[in-house]
Formats: C-alpha cells, sequence, structure tokens
C-alpha cells in the first residue's frame, strides 16, 4: 500500500482535521478550567486512571518498611499540622479550602486504596495540577515514611485520639533538626526506591 | 448614686442587647447548613461526588443530584435544595 493510496490520504487528512480543530479549541479557551466547574465524566475518568496508573507504575519498586505501626513513626508523620484543613483529620467539618479545591483533596479520616509505596511515592512527588506539593524536595524518605505511617493510622482514630496525638507529637521544628544529620548519609533518597 | 443609676441603666441595657443578640447569633451559625439551588452548589456537590469511592453511596448521592437537576429545571426549588441536601448527607456516608 503506497503512501499516496485514497486510504492513507484519508487517515492523514482527518488527523490532521482533528489536531487542527484541538488546536483552535485549545486557543479560544473553550475548555473551562474553573475550580468550581468539575470535568465532564469522560474527562475526569481520563485524568484519574492517568494519574492512578502513573503513580502505581512509578511505586511499584518501592521498598516499603516494616515499621510502619512503630509509634514513635506514627506520632512523628504529623509533621504537616496544615494538611487536616486540606485532607481533615477525624472529627472534622469540610473546611473552605477541602470545599473548593478540585480535584478534592482525598479525605484521610475515610482510609485509602493506595498501598504504602503508592502513598509514599505520592507524598514525595506531588501530584501536578492538584495542589499536592512534592515533600520530598525539603523531607529525607525516613520522615516522609513517618507521614505515610500516620496517614494510614488517620482512619482509626476518633477525634479525641486525634487531639491527644497532636498535643504529644513532636514539633515540626524538631523533627527537621533530626533530619539534618540525615542528610549528609544519602540513606534518605534512594534507599527505598 | 445617680451614678449607680446611671450603671445600672447601662448593665440593664447590655445585658438585653445581648439577648437580642442571641437569634441573630443563632440564625448565622445556622445558615452554613443551608443549602440552596443553583449551579455553584450543584457543581460542588458533583466534585464531591466525583472523588468517592464507588458503591451504594455514590449512587445515592449521584440520584439524588440528577432528582435536583431535575427540579431546578422546573422551577422547583424547595424540591432542589432537599435532593441536594440529601445528596449532601449522601456524600458524608
Amino acid at each position: 500500500m503506497s503512501f499516496w493510496d485514497p486510504g492513507w490520504r484519508l487517515v492523514i487528512g482527518t488527523l490532521v482535521v482533528l489536531a487542527g480543530v484541538v488546536a483552535v479549541a485549545i486557543y479560544e479557551g473553550l475548555y473551562n478550567i474553573a475550580a468550581d466547574v468539575p470535568h465532564t465524566q469522560p474527562v475526569y475518568w481520563l485524568l484519574e486512571t492517568a494519574r492512578e496508573r502513573s503513580v502505581a507504575v512509578r511505586a511499584r519498586d518501592i521498598v516499603v518498611p516494616n515499621d510502619l505501626d512503630d509509634a514513635n513513626r506514627i506520632s512523628k508523620g504529623r509533621i504537616f499540622g496544615d494538611v487536616q484543613w486540606r485532607h481533615l483529620a477525624p472529627g472534622m467539618e469540610r473546611t473552605e479550602i477541602s470545599g473548593g479545591l478540585y480535584p478534592r483533596a482525598p479525605e484521610l479520616r475515610r482510609g485509602t486504596d493506595l498501598t504504602p509505596a503508592e502513598q509514599f511515592w505520592i507524598i514525595k512527588h506531588g501530584v501536578k495540577q492538584t495542589g499536592m506539593p512534592a515533600w520530598g524536595v525539603t523531607h529525607d524518605d525516613e520522615l516522609l515514611w513517618d507521614v505515610v505511617a500516620f496517614v494510614r493510622k488517620l482512619p482509626e482514630l476518633t477525634a479525641e485520639q486525634y487531639e491527644t496525638m497532636v498535643k504529644t507529637a513532636p514539633k515540626h521544628e524538631e523533627l527537621m533538626r533530626e533530619m539534618e544529620p540525615r542528610a549528609g548519609s544519602h540513606h534518605g533518597d534512594h534507599s527505598h526506591e | 448614686m445617680r451614678n449607680l443609676r446611671l450603671r445600672n441603666t447601662l448593665f440593664r441595657l447590655l445585658f438585653l442587647a445581648g439577648f437580642a443578640g442571641v437569634p441573630l447569633t443563632l440564625a448565622l451559625g445556622h445558615e452554613g447548613h443551608h443549602v440552596k439551588c443553583n449551579g455553584t452548589t450543584i457543581n460542588a456537590v458533583k466534585a464531591d461526588i466525583q472523588a468517592m469511592g464507588e458503591g451504594e453511596a455514590k449512587t445515592l448521592a449521584t440520584n439524588e443530584l440528577q432528582a435536583a437537576r431535575d427540579m431546578m429545571a422546573k422551577n422547583d426549588t424547595e424540591g432542589c435544595k432537599s435532593h441536594i441536601h440529601s445528596a449532601m448527607e449522601a456524600t458524608e456516608k
């Protein structure tokens, strides 16, 4: 079949026209990116599936520490205190931030289908266009595994238990100081990935 | 003596003003639970539903939201509000 056969010309012509239509639609700003207007279901499905697969593929070789149930780890894992406004701690009503984010931030008190490795990857690298930051830029892996341990414990906690944990958890500054000596050992970044 | 009477009167007035403010405070506090029947609210509930895991609660919320849309199209504001409220409750499950 030659390149100049009518069949090929039809396929290529259709693709060129489609690309042109998409380019015009983008340039004219036809797609509404406002956070208070949800995606259509097909677009939402497409983006969600792309995100889930991207995380699953990149997290599959991460080695999970076997001490995620350790009380000390869990306590240290509450390092990002302001996260509760987006992800909601046990006993919290929806907040102005959690209700205005799109896509909605997962409510961690409800539990998750993600594996610990997938949670670690998301916390470390963040997720584009969601408001989820890459905590790995400023925190080492040990501390991020503490966060995974804490996040996995959250659904089991009552509001009272959560409050007690908040009061007794180490302060952010203390944990950052603990992290400094580890920074030179190169233990953090590649040990679990 | 006159000062004492003036002070008592002022305290009484403050006391009454405090009581008069209670219903207003309660009304404002309760405002958060009211739902409005408009596109913004419907979109917000739709975003909540999209974030839900598959299951009975999601199906219920989706059906309630569709019912709210139908009511809004028929200009039945109260019916619309009622279904939005039910949809919101389902998203909380």
